[in-house]
């Protein structure tokens, strides 16, 4: 946006302005939400986990508020080009963004359930560093997002490969444990869960840079090689 | 109060104030105008009562004088002895004014004048006698008296009253045998003549030629001799009818105890003024006016109608009409559409607008220079040169005035159809164009259809100043009495080359040329009031094709 | 459409399949303009224009006021000649001739080549008489020929059941739209090859303004179609390919779609974008 002129409309300028800080907005509580149930799962706080249920309303709200501002803008400016793809754009973000606040309501209430449990002694901490592995890569997409900045997003899509082989690793530790101690099989199926909420929070934030491709760049990169993509943005 | 009436002005009021008087104004002058004309005009028609009384010049001499009072005015009594005039004990000599009538007495076969002025003081025994009776005459104006007998071949047949009850009859068959004169004189004879005239022309152009085939000329000889033999049966019919219409005769008794015969031949019309009901005198005031519409002029145009005129007019005006049109609008769409638009073309537009504000009486020396002398001139040499030395279309004539008033008028309708022109959108054009046609068929197709109502603005206000130019007329082809209409039944039925009568010119000769111009005044006011009548009716028929014009173009305009 | 595919009724290989995307390479060309430079006097109006507007599509002329679009459309049918001071050079191909050639006939030019105005212009005669003017210029009389072409033009132009009651009063009683779409069967009863629209619908309201549209869409299958329009809207639902022209040069020329959602210059996304000032 910052690239180029202002719209003769300034009230459009504003309208877009604000359905992207509205983005922006959502996506730092949704980014405190994920830390938050992350810090819950591995400091045993349930209170705190309590919290970010609570909290995932406001993430709620937040994506009807920008959903219909957007259905606003269509209706009354007809955008087209960069604005249309801003609008279309956030339009999908959000609902990325939301079902990221609902894996992270999903992981506080496995924290509020593994705090009942039996806790290991590395207190998950592999969950902690696939969750702030992924927490950091969706502060990424928020920043290429605000920024605008393709390339940022190919960086964080390629880390979601990243994430994805470390989820897989969890997936066989976990597996291993349940072999070895078939009592422990109730807690490591919720922490097979948590993994793959955490793991999802990591496509979505994928899919969102996509969008910031498509609306940076105007090439619809999904269901593509990440080569591809890289091209695409690059270009 | 400065301060309000500061504000006064900046509100604007006084200037509507201004405005709207201004407009009042012009409507009374204009309604003033025409209030007045048709008073004086109209009322021209209208039977008066005859008033008879005794009149004493000082005492003196007396006599009898019956009259209509045609004007009053006050008079100071010091401008009639100045002036000369015996004022007896009559006149209260310590006054200033005194009251004086015009009073038309008529007779002037025996008065010598029509109208004679009194003073009121010396009248006396004013009344308005029963059975005084007017007789309008063909010849010395209308007769005051009292009908004493009607003689029929000299023989007195009715005497007194029961004349009165004979006359109606007796003046309704020579009426009729009036009828049949008139016939055979304007039309049978007038025919004869014409086809004399043709022949003899025929004839001379035959010497002209060196040609004297003696077939044709026997040809030519057998045709004059029937036609001479025709005429001479016409000739003793007349005088049959002639014999006729002088049969009976009237005795009238008029104020100085004269009798006086009058033939019937002589009557137009005949009534008692002072007996008559409301009706009879619609009827009597009806007939004159149809008569003054309808009939030839009588007594160097101070009576009788002015139909030649009225015809003369129309029939110009119609005839510039059809030549300034073509004319104007051709030269308007070469101006407007195909000429370049550059300083030549705008020299040209100014000259043509400074055309018009030249004066008429310019464009009638042009006229009898141009078209009369040279132009006709020519013609004859070349046309009719059987006729000369007697000129055809060498003399004025209603062609030579119909196109002096056309190129007096054409730069309005060039200026109107311009205007016209311009108005219609380019949208209209370029749609046609758009559609394949060719700049002559988007004219021709729509252009010029679209632009005439602008055309017939143009040709309503060139109708309206022809209609009442008389100056440049004067000079190309209006005379005082023309013999023939313009139109007639003789081939080729339309002689362009005839002298014609002008309402405008009528009035200017009725009023200031004729032999008695106070009795003659109130027809100056009727004739202007129908030259009024007849301009508003051509424009009105030219504004309602224009509007119905208009309204099929309305949309477009806007 | 094989049975195999379809289940409820949905074609699903439909559903998967992507749209046919234009393309203009593979587009038989209409109009070939080639290096059109034009002058109103010493100022220059069009600069190097060169265009291949496709046959039977839309194609859309978009800008900003004075940009020029208005005078490259009336370059098709030589309208231009009307305006004295007006000077072209380069060529305007079309069907293998160059329609700037000094000795075209341009009346013929014409009848191949119609065109529509921005405000409807019927002329101040009845219905049947506008649409017949055409015919009659070529010389048409046949009364049985005449009725069955304005009937078909009519139609056509999705106005026959609105004026068949009325086919001989004047057309200047009809509505703005009615007006704007007789105008357009008059344009093609003389049926021609190209149809240039110049801002067909921006003196109508809304909805008369979506019939014209509509029509437009139902034309482009007989007419190749060349719109100018101030509406960027309109352009967009109306078009196969827009043209985008800013001060006398043609900027972009190209898929609609692709205009609207990612066009390649920068000056044509601040224009459509309401970024241009």
């Amino acid at each position: 946006m910052d690239n180029r002129g202002q719209h003769i409309s300034q009230q459009f300028d504003a309208e877009l302005e604000k359905i992207r800080n509205q983005v922006l907005s959502m996506g730092g509580l949704v980014e405190e939400q994920i830390r938050n149930a992350i810090r819950s799962l591995t400091d045993n706080d349930a209170p705190l986990a309590e919290e970010v249920i609570k909290n995932d309303v406001k993430v709620n709200n937040a994506e009807v508020t920008i959903d219909e501002e957007c259905s606003h803008i269509i209706a009354r400016r007809q955008p087209a080009a960069s604005d249309l793809r801003l609008v279309v754009a956030v339009i999908k973000t959000i609902t990325d963004l939301e079902r990221i606040g609902d894996q992270a309501e999903r992981i506080a209430r496995m924290a509020i359930r593994l705090s009942e449990m039996e806790r290991p002694k590395n207190q998950y901490s592999e969950l902690k560093t696939i969750g702030n592995h992924v927490a950091s890569m969706f502060h990424d997409t928020l920043d290429a997002f605000a920024r605008m900045d393709p390339e940022a997003a190919v960086e964080v899509a390629k880390e979601d490969l990243k994430v994805d082989t470390e989820y897989d690793g969890i997936m066989r530790q976990t597996l291993t444990f349940m072999m070895e101690d078939p009592r422990s099989i109730t807690r490591m199926l919720d922490v097979m869960w948590t993994a793959r909420a955490i793991e999802r929070i990591g496509d979505h934030s994928k899919n969102i840079c996509e969008y910031i491709i498509y609306l940076v760049k105007g090439k619809d990169v999904r269901h593509t090689s990440l080569e591809k993509m890289e091209k695409e943005a690059l270009r | 109060m400065r301060k309000t009436l500061k504000t006064w002005f900046d509100s604007g009021t006084p200037w509507i104030w201004l405005n709207a008087g201004a407009v009042s104004l012009s409507l009374i002058m204009v309604f003033g105008l025409l209030i007045m004309i048709a008073v004086r005009g109209m009322s021209h028609f209208w039977p008066a009562q005859v008033l008879e009384f005794d009149y004493t010049i000082a005492s003196k001499f007396s006599q009898r004088i019956a009259g209509e009072i045609n004007d009053t005015v006050e008079v100071s009594l010091e401008n009639l002895r100045n002036s000369g005039i015996e004022l007896g004990k009559e006149i209260q000599q310590n006054s200033q004014w005194v009251t004086r009538h015009l009073i038309k007495t008529g007779n002037r076969d025996v008065l010598g004048s029509d109208f004679r002025w009194v003073l009121a003081p010396y009248m006396s025994n004013e009344h308005f006698p029963q059975d005084i009776i007017v007789l309008e005459r063909s010849e010395w104006g209308n007769l005051y008296g009292y009908l004493k007998a009607i003689k029929q071949n000299g023989q007195i047949v009715s005497e007194n009253s029961s004349a009165w009850t004979d006359l109606s009859p007796r003046l309704d068959r020579v009426k009729n045998i009036q009828e049949q004169i008139r016939d055979i004189e304007k039309h049978k004879i007038g025919e004869i003549n014409y086809e004399l005239e043709q022949l003899r022309l025929k004839k001379r152009g035959l010497e002209l030629d060196k040609n004297n085939e003696p077939e044709i000329l026997s040809q030519i000889k057998s045709s004059e001799d029937t036609f001479k033999q025709q005429f001479g049966v016409l000739q003793s019919e007349l005088a049959k009818l002639y014999q006729g219409i002088n049969r009976d005769k009237l005795v009238v008794e008029i104020m100085d105890g004269k009798h006086i015969e009058i033939p019937f031949a002589k009557i137009v019309r005949a009534y008692k003024p002072n007996d008559m009901s409301f009706i009879q005198r619609i009827g009597v005031y009806l007939s004159r006016a149809w008569e003054f519409v309808s009939d030839d002029p009588r007594e160097a145009n101070t009576e009788g109608g002015i139909f030649p005129a009225i015809f003369g007019t129309v029939m110009m005006v119609i005839i510039m009409s059809i030549l300034v049109t073509p004319f104007g609008v051709v030269t308007a769409v070469y101006m407007h559409e195909y000429a370049k638009q550059g300083p030549v073309i705008r020299t040209i537009r100014i000259a043509v607008n400074n055309l018009a504000g030249v004066p008429s009486i310019v464009y009638g020396i042009f006229g009898l220079g141009f078209f009369v002398y040279f132009l006709g001139g020519n013609i004859d040499q070349l046309f009719f040169p059987e006729a000369l030395p007697a000129p055809t279309f060498g003399t004025p004539g209603i062609l030579w005035s119909s196109l002096t008033l056309a190129i007096l008028t054409v730069p309005v309708v060039i200026v109107a159809t311009e205007e016209g022109l311009s108005r219609i959108p380019r949208a209209i054009r370029e749609g046609s164009l758009a559609l394949g046609a060719t700049k002559a068929e988007t004219l021709w197709r729509t252009v010029l259809p679209m632009a005439t109502p602008a055309m017939m603005t143009g040709l309503i206000l060139a109708v309206a100043r022809a209609a009442g130019e008389v100056a440049p007329l004067m000079l190309v082809g209006v005379v005082k009495l023309a013999p023939s209409l313009p139109l007639d039944g003789n081939f080729p039925f339309l002689h362009l080359e005839r002298k014609f009568m002008h309402l405008g010119f009528h009035i200017y000769d009725v009023g200031f040329q004729s032999p008695n111009v106070e009795a003659a005044r109130p027809l100056v006011y009727a004739t202007a009031l129908l030259l009024v009548i007849i301009i508003v009716i051509l424009n009105l028929a030219a504004i309602w094709i224009r509007n119905n014009l208009r309204e099929k173009y309305k949309a477009v305009e806007n | 459409m094989n049975n195999s595919n379809m289940t409820h009724g949905i074609n699903y290989k439909a559903l998967g399949r992507k749209r046919e995307s234009l393309s203009l390479e593979k587009e038989t060309i209409c109009i070939q303009v080639k290096e059109l430079n034009l002058y109103y006097g010493e100022k220059q109006a069009l600069t190097n224009v060169n265009l291949s507007i496709p046959e039977k599509r839309v194609s859309a002329f978009i800008g900003p006021s004075g940009c020029g679009k208005s005078t490259l459309l009336r370059c098709f049918n030589r309208m231009n000649d009307l305006v004295d001071t007006c000077r072209i050079d380069g060529d305007i191909i079309i069907n293998a001739q160059n329609i700037l050639d000094r000795n075209v006939d341009v009346a013929e030019l014409r009848r191949r080549v119609g065109m529509v105005f921005q405000k409807p212009n019927p002329f101040p005669k009845s219905v049947y008489e506008n649409v017949a003017y055409g015919l009659r210029l070529q010389g048409m009389k046949n009364r049985r020929s005449l009725d069955e072409i304005v009937e078909k033009s009519l139609r056509s132009a999705a106005l026959w059941d609105e004026v068949k009651d009325r086919l001989h009063d004047n057309a200047l009683g009809l509505s703005g739209g009615q007006q704007q779409r007789l105008v357009i069967a008059r344009a093609i009863a003389i049926e021609p090859e190209i149809l240039l629209l110049d801002e067909p619908a921006s003196a109508l309201d809304p909805i008369s303004t979506l019939k014209i549209e509509e029509l437009i869409n139902e034309l482009k299958n007989q007419y190749t179609i060349v719109i100018v329009t101030h509406n960027m809207q309109q352009a967009a639902r109306v078009s196969d390919y827009t043209a985008f022209m800013y001060i006398g040069e043609l900027v972009e020329f190209g898929d609609t779609d692709k205009i609207f959602t990612n066009p390649r210059k920068k000056q044509t996304e601040d224009y459509i974008t309401g970024r241009y000032g």
